[in-house]
């Protein structure tokens, strides 16, 4: 069942050796993703060796993380997209069972109770598995629906986004439920909702804020809000996380104060210096041409991402690629724009940068997905 | 299910969803640019500002204090030294919760509620944020030891060494060299600016006796260092430093080992000794007794023992009693006595037949001779002036004050210091009173009566004079009217001392000078005139000095003083620990210069001692003097008076012989 195209490729191994190229579909690899990803990786380990004062073991347990993410996505990739739809139903049940068992039998960290360690299974976040099996459900459900989509079928994905959400929000785990939210969002949003829903839904969300924050909204998150608007509120309490990793930011000018020299990190002015502040650390080594080398980067992985979904050939591929891309994006740009002060605190790391376990896997698993998408034919399988 | 089944239009679709991708991608780089934008902001048009902050952050200008000047005696012992401490320390900045902090801190070692109250007070003080600031002075080993297991569950708590003084000869030296202590609010106020910058790293300040005088000198220039620190205030690195510039070292005149024999000599009475080196002024010797120990204030003296030693009204260890004022009795008769022969009221032949009391003109009342008080009646008979002095004859006296008058006695012993303050370096000496007409109308509103002249003859009365000016006045008339002010500093620094003085003290000059010899002689047989078949007719200090050191190798010059308590107060009167009658005896004096009456060698000595409530003058005070003079003329100067004898002897028969031939 595994790679159904295996036999007819390998036994025309010599045609394809004439068409070079063609080595990877055998792999199942996209190559300029692969480069993308590993020149993210590299430049991610680089920067943590620094930010985490040459700590090797660190850096050497982030490599085995990296390394593990790449087996994945190689793993994912080798499954066609197709098998993934067909399953997406199931997935989807199973990840609402974890979730609700993490509810009652899982492991409170860091103040979210999103852990859960089963029997012959490594400790791992039901929530995380969610991140793409809710865009893979809708985009199975929204694929098979005319599209633009109907009202009803916008409420029955509504449900279908609603319900993990909701659990995860349960979990106290608000930054992965915004996550899992926006790629739902994102799938419907390129399913072609009408344009006067999409505003509609966007004037009622900002209408419901001040609700929200008066009288839904969590001390802390209150707190990050306000400090957003004014750092200066209280300084060294919650405005200081911000207002140290400006001023790491800001020090490093357009050339950096170079490797290993960011004297905001290295004398622990910026908390969080090796996960979601990671970005002040380059900032401040590396400079501004340093960032744009990064977010060149990103660009050059996103850009690789829509491509594939633009050369997909059926909409769920579309709609899974674009949904998958766009929500790395989000990470990319709200840890970003959270550090340099653009939006206010939210805990997300800076994807292949940030020192991370899950959430690392969870990219690689997105990525497998993308070269999935790009390098089956659809019509082998079914 | 209707939805499923309906017709799709693929390409349709692929549109729309290429649309809705190519807007996805303009909004993503849209807020790539946005981001960029802020970066641009950030690193480009605020990198000054930032790169300040940044530096602000991690660069702090930390004061090198100085190395205090240490103090040593004219033989070059220390008297005043540095020594390393460790210091248990807090940053407030770093510490989460000061109270569960401060009782886990007395869980583990002993910290008083007086330490905490201390540093609670210290806390309060203007301070750099992120300083130090000390919770207890003085850890011991096992206290280290102690923090530094626990030091994971101490933030901002640390150990830090230091100097501090020691005083090596502590209560001996408590008044005259004085203490430092922490610096206090006041005292930060009252430096200038430019000083108090200078005091930036400095805890402790000079408070009493010469620490408090040489401060300028004996603190030094402080120094500053940039570190860089992180986030925690640790010092990572040294970045720049300017070495701060030591204190100055002082030498004193003091000598340790007269000190020390001084407060030994006074025994198990309370009381003062000032001696001074009449040729230069220096003071050798300047004790209190009893005295505390300095060493207690310089870490913050405890408020158990800072009373202890305030409520203690007899012993009043506090108190400076060798330049505090007392009346000084007979000690005053030789220089009466000078007065009378400079303005010519008695001459060598003047005498009087002392009937053992005076009396004024038209009074009845009788100024009764207290010398005699317990002796057989009667008067001193025949008696001049060399016998007044040396039988301290009161009569006398009476009549020569009397006859000089207030003005003249005033005016004549004004040039010894009586009234006033010599010394060039003991600002805070009393100046005690010198009685005329000005200063009694002016302090009690009354005029000037000839009893009252009669009183001052005999000092009592009105005058009064501290140990300090005793000694002075005594060492002026060791060196025949030169003039000489008491110091303390000999040299800074090992370069020898000049103090520019704004006042300098004419010495003083009598119509001849044959008048210094006559009261050194007579002062010498205060000391050295024996007892013989002639009624009245010793030296009063004979029995307790010359009589009982026969062996005595040099002569001394002496005079003795009875002073009466004046007033005690209630609160002493009240205490049951203490006899009262002890606190009523009379308070004995004595002052000396030696040796005397020598053709080689100039008095090398001059020494004042009051014995507090010592009863007798010439027997309890007379001896201590001779072993303090004992002590620095033959332990310390090593003075071999056989020698100098011979060579005296010798000399006398090289004249004789000159005499001889010349005559032939």
């Amino acid at each position: 069942m595994i790679n159904q195209d295996f036999g007819r490729q390998t036994t025309s191994f010599h045609a394809l050796k004439r068409h070079g190229a063609k080595i990877w579909r055998v792999l199942h690899t996209d190559p300029p993703l692969l480069v993308g990803i590993l020149l993210l990786c590299g430049f991610g380990l680089f920067v943590l060796y620094s930010a985490s004062d040459g700590d090797e073991v660190m850096v050497r347990r982030q490599t085995m993380m990296m390394v593990v993410g790449l087996v994945v996505m190689f793993l994912v990739a080798q499954f066609n997209v197709h098998f993934y739809r067909r399953w997406a139903p199931s997935m989807y049940a199973a990840g609402l069972g974890l979730l609700v068992l993490v509810l009652l039998v899982g492991e409170v960290v860091n103040g979210a109770k999103s852990w859960i360690d089963l029997p012959g299974l490594p400790r791992f976040q039901p929530s995380e598995i969610m991140k793409f099996v809710v865009p893979m459900l809708l985009a199975w459900y929204l694929a098979s629906r005319p599209l633009p989509p109907r009202f009803k079928h916008l409420f029955w994905s509504a449900l279908m986004i609603a319900l993990p959400v909701g659990l995860i929000v349960l979990q106290n785990d608000t930054g992965t439920a915004i996550m899992v939210f926006m790629s739902g969002v994102f799938v419907i949003l390129l399913a072609g909702i009408r344009w006067r829903i999409v505003i509609t839904g966007l004037i009622a969300g900002l209408l419901a804020s001040p609700a929200w924050f008066v009288f839904l909204a969590q001390a802390h998150q209150k707190n990050r809000i306000l400090t957003f608007f004014d750092p200066s509120r209280d300084p060294t309490g919650a405005g200081y996380n911000i207002i140290q990793s400006q001023i790491a930011i800001g020090s490093g000018g357009v050339y950096g104060k170079g490797y290993g020299n960011g004297a905001q990190s290295h004398l622990d002015f910026i908390p969080e210096s090796n996960t979601d502040f990671i970005l002040a650390v380059l900032a401040e080594e590396f400079g501004l041409l340093g960032v744009l080398l990064l977010v060149c980067l990103y660009l050059f992985v996103l850009v690789r991402g829509f491509y594939i979904a633009y050369a997909a050939k059926d909409m769920f591929s579309r709609l899974l690629a674009g949904s998958i891309t766009l929500t790395f994006f989000l990470y990319v740009f709200m840890n970003m724009a959270m550090v340099s002060g653009l939006v206010p605190v939210i805990g997300l790391p800076l994807p292949l940068i940030s020192r991370g376990g899950t959430s690392v896997v969870t990219l690689f698993v997105g990525f497998g997905l993308l070269m999935s998408i790009q390098t089956h034919d659809r019509k082998r399988y079914s | 299910m209707s939805g499923k089944w309906q017709l799709k239009d693929h390409e349709a679709e692929r549109q729309l969803f290429l649309r809705r991708l190519t807007i996805a991608a303009a909004i993503v780089m849209l807020l790539f640019a946005a981001l960029i934008a802020k970066l641009v902001n950030l690193q480009i048009y605020q990198y000054e500002y930032l790169s300040a902050r940044s530096d602000g952050n991690r660069l702090h200008s930390q004061y090198a204090p100085p190395a205090r000047g240490l103090i040593f005696d004219s033989e070059g012992a220390l008297l005043a030294d540095n020594q390393p401490i460790f210091n248990l320390t807090v940053i407030r900045e770093q510490v989460q919760d000061m109270d569960a902090t401060l009782e886990f801190l007395a869980s583990l070692i002993s910290l008083t509620d007086d330490d905490v109250e201390q540093f609670r007070n210290r806390l309060q003080r203007n301070r750099v944020p992120f300083s130090s600031v000390t919770l207890r002075y003085v850890l011991t080993d096992e206290e280290k030891s102690k923090i530094a297991v626990n030091s994971h569950l101490l933030a901002g708590i640390a150990i830090e060494p230091q100097f501090v003084r020691s005083y090596p000869l502590g209560a001996l030296t408590a008044h005259s060299i004085g203490y430092v202590s922490e610096v206090n609010r006041r005292e930060l106020d009252s430096l200038s600016e430019e000083q108090r910058e200078n005091y930036g790293g400095t805890n402790h300040i000079g408070k009493t006796g010469v620490e408090r005088t040489y401060e300028q000198l004996l603190h030094g220039t402080v120094g500053y260092e940039i570190v860089e620190k992180n986030n925690r205030g640790q010092v990572m690195r040294r970045l720049d430093r300017t070495d701060p510039v030591a204190g100055k070292n002082l030498s004193l005149h003091m000598n340790a080992r007269l000190q020390i024999a001084a407060e030994q000599a006074l025994g198990e009475f309370r009381g003062a000794i000032v001696a001074i080196d009449p040729a230069t002024g220096g003071i050798l010797a300047m004790v209190s007794k009893p005295g505390f120990d300095p060493n207690l204030f310089v870490t913050g003296i405890s408020s158990k023992d800072y009373s202890e030693l305030v409520n203690d009204v007899v012993n009043t260890p506090l108190f400076d009693r060798s330049i505090n004022p007392y009346p000084p009795g007979s000690t005053v008769k030789p220089f009466i006595g000078m007065a009378g022969l400079q303005h010519e009221l008695v001459d060598y032949e003047f005498a009087i037949q002392d009937p053992g009391y005076f009396r004024l003109p038209g009074v009845s009342y009788r100024w009764g001779d207290y010398t005699l008080r317990t002796a057989i009646g009667g008067g001193h008979g025949h008696t001049d002036l060399k016998k007044a002095i040396y039988q301290s004859c009161d009569t006398f006296f009476y009549d020569l004050g009397h006859r000089m008058g207030i003005d003249t006695m005033h005016g004549f012993l004004s040039q010894f210091g009586f009234g006033d303050n010599f010394t060039l370096d003991i600002s805070y000496a009393r100046t005690g009173v010198l009685p005329s007409r000005d200063w009694k109308m002016e302090s009690r509103g009354e005029p000037w009566y000839p009893g009252d002249t009669v009183n001052s003859s005999i000092g009592q009365g009105y005058m009064w004079a501290t140990p300090l000016q005793l000694a002075t006045a005594t060492a002026i008339m060791a060196n025949k009217g030169q003039v000489v002010q008491p110091r303390m500093l000999k040299a800074v620094d090992g370069v020898p001392f000049e103090p520019v003085t704004d006042n300098p003290r004419q010495d003083i000059s009598v119509s001849d000078p044959d008048y210094w010899r006559y009261i050194h002689e007579s002062m010498t047989m205060v000391v050295h005139r024996p007892y013989s078949d002639v009624f009245r007719d010793y030296g009063t200090a004979f029995e307790a000095i010359a009589m009982a050191d026969r062996e005595m190798p040099y002569k001394m010059a002496g005079k003795s003083g009875t002073a009466q308590v004046v007033g005690i107060s209630q609160e002493i009167l009240s205490s049951e620990d203490i006899e009262v009658s002890d606190l009523n005896k009379d308070h004995g004096l004595f002052v000396s210069f030696a040796p005397s009456m020598h053709s080689q060698i100039d008095p090398q000595i001059a020494v004042a001692v009051f014995v507090e409530n010592g009863e007798h003058g010439s027997s309890v005070a007379g001896p201590i003097a001779k072993a303090v003079i004992d002590t620095y003329l033959l332990d310390i100067l090593e003075l071999d008076f056989a020698e100098l004898d011979r060579q005296a002897e010798a000399e006398l028969l090289a004249a004789d012989r000159m005499v001889a031939q010349s005559n032939d």
